[in-house]
């Protein structure tokens, strides 16, 4: 179990780093199968029909929902992502936060670039966790439009 | 779906959605968002990782605020924004109230806007494991 004093040089290098932009792929399939886990009955979220009769240029995707990151087998996952603290081999999620901004529909392509914005330690039950903070951007591929901003907290211990 | 103006909504109005939290669902939820992490339907890997048992997808309770959210605000309100910590973990196979209390009614730029305190609560405990806040924007009359 990890019992460090300070954050390590490697945890203080990626305060303020921005990772690769990831583009994420929103689908009909993807938004359907994301409302359907919420319990979700608007039809505007399962009926393209539905969803351009109340003006949406497509299936509309729920609040929260960004699509699918592309899977790729050399692609390291997000909690890969957090590899520069290996004294920590297991992730809990501390928080999500979401600020909607602009319509996102089936047919989108969104570009998320993901930046560490903070990082601490802290006594928990589960013993020493390392508390990260990342904030997502997420604009229409191509564009500067952003659409959403999503901040996250993950817990290592 | 009802329609919610800003001037017919008081500060302390509540809201809250109960929802059963299944294994399946939380397979469901696992594929919707490529969050394939076994604490969430494998009980021997959530017990290694010394968890109580398989446990709730904390996301999957932030984004129920969500459809709380969106339901409260229809098609003519907006959210501004929410968010949730995840403090307590929530056991699968109990239900959970989702609610959200209407804490200030103001207008800012001339929009109408409500912020309101949001959590989660298992059926059988009255521990909030997901304490937040959200800010919402509703039609005016």
């Amino acid at each position: 179990m990890p019992d460090l004093e300070d954050l390590t040089p490697a945890m203080k290098a990626a305060i303020g780093r921005e990772g690769p932009p990831v583009i994420h792929e929103v689908t009909a399939p993807g938004i359907r199968t994301f409302a359907r886990a919420l319990g979700y009955t608007n039809p505007v979220y399962f009926d393209a029909r539905a969803a351009r009769a109340k003006w949406h240029r497509d299936l509309l995707s729920p609040p929260g929902f960004f699509g699918m990151p592309v899977y790729a087998p050399d692609v390291r996952s997000d909690s890969d992502s957090l590899a520069f603290a290996p004294e920590f081999s297991r992730t809990l999620n501390g928080g999500n936060e979401v600020e909607p901004i602009a319509e996102i529909c089936a047919g989108d392509i969104l570009e998320a670039r993901t930046r560490v914005t903070d990082i601490s330690l802290r006594a928990s039950k589960l013993g020493q966790m390392m508390i990260v903070l990342q904030e997502t951007t997420f604009t229409r591929q191509g564009t500067d439009e952003v659409v959403a901003r999503a901040r996250k907290t993950s817990l290592r211990y | 779906m009802t329609q919610f103006t800003w001037d017919e909504v008081a500060e302390g109005q509540e809201i809250a959605l109960v929802e059963e939290m299944s294994t399946q669902r939380l397979v469901i939820w696992a594929a919707a968002v490529a969050d394939y992490y076994q604490i969430h339907y494998d009980e021997s890997i959530a017990i290694a990782n010394d968890l109580p048992g398989i446990i709730v997808h904390g996301a999957l309770k932030g984004m129920l605020v969500g459809r709380l959210l969106d339901e409260f605000v229809g098609e003519q309100g907006r959210i501004v924004r929410w968010g949730v910590a995840y403090r307590g973990m929530d056991r699968a196979r109990v239900p959970i109230t989702v609610w959200g209390k209407v804490t200030r009614k103001y207008e800012d730029g001339g929009r109408a806007l409500l912020d309101l305190n949001v959590g989660v609560r298992q059926q059988d405990d009255t521990t909030e494991t997901t304490p937040g806040t959200a800010t919402v924007e509703l039609p005016r009359k």
